[in-house]
């Protein structure tokens, strides 16, 4: 079955977003997702994830006009608070103007989409109906050699108070050559309707470029969520990616590297702890289309209650990519009988000279390890939490931007502590 | 101390121990010695209590208490300190932290409050220089990226820092070079006074000529089969194992 939107609803809504400069991208994306529809269960990719419930958000949203509840300024500085980084800010998918102007650095442009001729990607279904029901979004560029020391956030924040809703966010990254940024994208909401929130990031890494990359979901358990980040990586240039996922009620998020030029690098890791009524789609790509380069992904998740998570890692050697040396691990551990994970790496080498591997484990906590610390005095129990805790901080300590470190440590023992209240209950 | 009488004990259904007795007394040192497969590793397990092995018979007195009826952690409390033959590489979880939890654990147990973390580094150090450490291993993950040698150095850094009343070494001395041995053994006789028991489970003589045992047993098929004093050892190396499988049988 191929789920669409509401037609005749999102040409009303789309007819009432702000006239920009978006007017005609909109309605071309608008018909491309008219013949492509939304992605299926049908559809390999998608075989696990089930979209019909954040679709039916959507158009509920649709035919109710597309109107949005305010969000609150706390709900924001509770974020914001007490971290070294320059805040943009997406609430309702609705750019912050204010931000955006205040953000002025040197050799760092920001603008608005509408104003912009950065290409409006809508290689999906989900990119499409971005752009369609968009009502702008944000374009950052790093001008050549620059080094910009403190880290840009980009904050999508989301109220569904009133009625179920949903919102589009957009973001266009380049970085000049031997330019390097680093970047937190964060992913919040509240209120206690549902809600369906779909963004895309576009990155581009010229020569040299050097790209910390950070993106942590914390949504309300009723809020969906589906995230595309295509990067695409110049010779030399290097990103490093990691992606914590702790909230949410339906999560997918597609991370699409293309390795364009020889020595670039990407290395990304993630990490989703999830527990009853929740489901975290990982799926990752890259696509090796010159050698010789290097790429390599760890992805971890605790599954509690009954969760149901995915992680699918493909790399793509390319014909020609010699020299590719690509690297995949993802491991799960499953604290209930109820959860459930599928974890699929896939290869598909078209080159010669290739180095690939990967690796993937589900299953319990180690019982020798726990023997171990119990002969150091540790209570079974305490035992058990510290090894939880120990499996996702092995994640945590690769992620990028030290500085939000203490955030994912505290992030991961708040969702650990409410696991183990589960389970008194 | 510590008194085993009669333990039968098995794993997965083997039949491991099969009525051993073994008295230890306070300040003894005892050498556990005998061939692959004979239940030198499963009698420090069953003392240590891994629930993977399963008592069948024969009981284990700690201290005058019942040490069957203890839990792991319980018994770690009390001062019974297992040194695996194969330390366990645990990722995230910062070695300083877990031998600070263990001497905490130890220490609550005794009634006494936590040690504040100035002495605590103190400690930690001082012991650590015994045992020709690097502090820069506080702070990495236990056992992670560890040689065979500094995962052993470990373990004698967690018991000297715990200074347990029955320290049981399970093959502690095997694949460590003459420098590491020797540390090992430092620790061990740092510990050795009129309190403090010590069993040590080896294959090899080697280590004994570093610690000298008050007494050396010879385990066989899940029973001590001779019992000696350190020149029981010697003959060991001399004339092998199957000599003492002849004494078994015969």
């Amino acid at each position: 079955m191929t789920s669409n939107l509401a037609m005749d609803a999102a040409v009303d809504v789309l007819g009432r977003l702000p006239d920009n400069g978006l007017g005609r991208s909109r309605k071309a994306a608008l018909r491309a997702l008219q013949d492509t529809g939304l992605p299926g269960t049908q559809n390999e990719d998608w075989k696990y994830t089930d979209l019909s419930e954040a679709i039916e958000i959507s158009n509920d949203w649709l035919r109710a006009g597309g109107k949005t509840a305010p969000v609150d300024a706390q709900s924001i500085a509770a974020v914001t608070a007490g971290l070294e980084v320059d805040w943009l800010i997406i609430r309702n998918g609705e750019v912050d103007l204010e931000a955006l102007a205040a953000l002025q650095r040197p050799g760092l442009s920001t603008t608005l989409l509408s104003d912009s001729e950065a290409p409006r990607e809508t290689s999906n279904g989900l990119a499409s109906m971005n752009l369609a029901l968009l009502r702008d979004g944000i374009v950052i560029r790093i001008d050549p050699d620059t080094d910009l020391d403190r880290p840009i956030g980009i904050l999508c924040i989301d109220n569904a108070a009133i009625a179920r809703a949903a919102s589009q966010a957009r973001i266009v990254i380049s970085i000049g050559a031997g330019g390097s940024a680093s970047f937190v994208e964060y992913h919040v909401s509240d209120g206690d309707s549902e809600h369906f929130a779909n963004s895309i990031v576009e990155l581009n890494l010229e020569k040299d470029a050097n790209v910390d990359y950070l993106r942590i979901q914390e949504r309300h358990a009723l809020h969906s969520q589906t995230g595309y980040l295509r990067a695409k990586l110049d010779a030399g240039s290097r990103l490093q990616h990691g992606a914590f996922d702790f909230g949410g009620k339906l999560v997918r998020n597609d991370l699409h590297i293309e390795i364009n030029g020889p020595d670039a690098e990407a290395h990304f890791c993630g990490l989703y702890l999830a527990q009853d009524g929740q489901h975290i789609d990982n799926h990752t790509r890259v696509d090796h289309k010159v050698g010789p380069a290097r790429s390599a992904q760890e992805y971890r998740g605790i599954l509690h209650g009954k969760a149901r998570c995915v992680w699918n890692g493909k790399a793509i050697v390319h014909a020609g990519a010699d020299g590719t040396d690509a690297d995949q691990a993802n491991h799960n551990l499953l604290l209930t009988e109820r959860c459930e994970v599928d974890t699929k790496p896939e290869l598909e080498i078209y080159a010669d000279d290739v180095k690939c591997s990967h690796g993937t484990t589900v299953g319990q906590l180690d019982e020798t390890a726990l023997f171990y610390l119990r002969t150091r005095g540790i209570e079974e129990g305490a035992a058990r939490q510290l090894l939880t805790r120990a499996f996702a901080e092995t994640i945590a300590l690769q992620a990028p931007i030290e500085q939000l470190q203490q955030r994912i440590s505290e992030g991961i023992a708040r969702k650990l502590a409410g696991m183990s209240s589960g389970d008194a209950a | 101390m510590l008194e085993i009488d009669d333990l039968h004990a098995s794993v997965a259904g083997n039949e491991i121990l099969r009525g051993l007795s073994l008295n230890v007394k306070p300040g003894e040192v005892h050498a556990i010695m005998g061939p692959n497969g004979s239940g030198k590793s499963t009698l420090a397990q069953v003392v240590a209590g891994n629930e993977a092995y399963e008592v069948s018979g024969g009981t284990i007195e700690y201290l005058g208490d019942d040490l069957l009826q203890l839990t792991a952690e319980e018994r770690a409390r009390r001062g019974i300190f297992l040194g695996f033959q194969y330390p366990v590489e645990i990722p995230g979880v910062n070695n300083a932290y877990l031998l600070k939890a263990a001497l905490n654990a130890k220490r609550a147990h005794a009634g006494q409050a936590e040690i504040d973390a100035f002495e605590f580094l103190q400690l930690a150090k001082e012991k650590m220089a015994l045992l020709d450490m690097d502090p820069k291993f506080l702070n990495r993950g236990v056992n992670e990226g560890f040689s065979g040698g500094e995962k052993k150095r470990n373990e004698i850094l967690q018991m000297a820092v715990l200074e347990p009343k029955l320290a049981i070494l399970d093959e502690t001395d095997s694949g460590l070079d003459i420098d590491a041995l020797r540390a090992v053994a430092e620790g061990v006789n740092t510990l050795r006074d009129p309190e403090h028991s010590v069993v040590l489970v080896t294959h090899y003589q080697r280590l004994l000529d570093y610690i000298e045992p008050d007494y050396v047993h010879v385990l066989s098929a899940g029973r001590i089969v001779k019992s000696g004093d350190k020149a029981l050892a010697l003959e060991l190396e001399e004339k092998g194992y199957d000599w003492i499988k002849e004494v078994a049988n015969g």
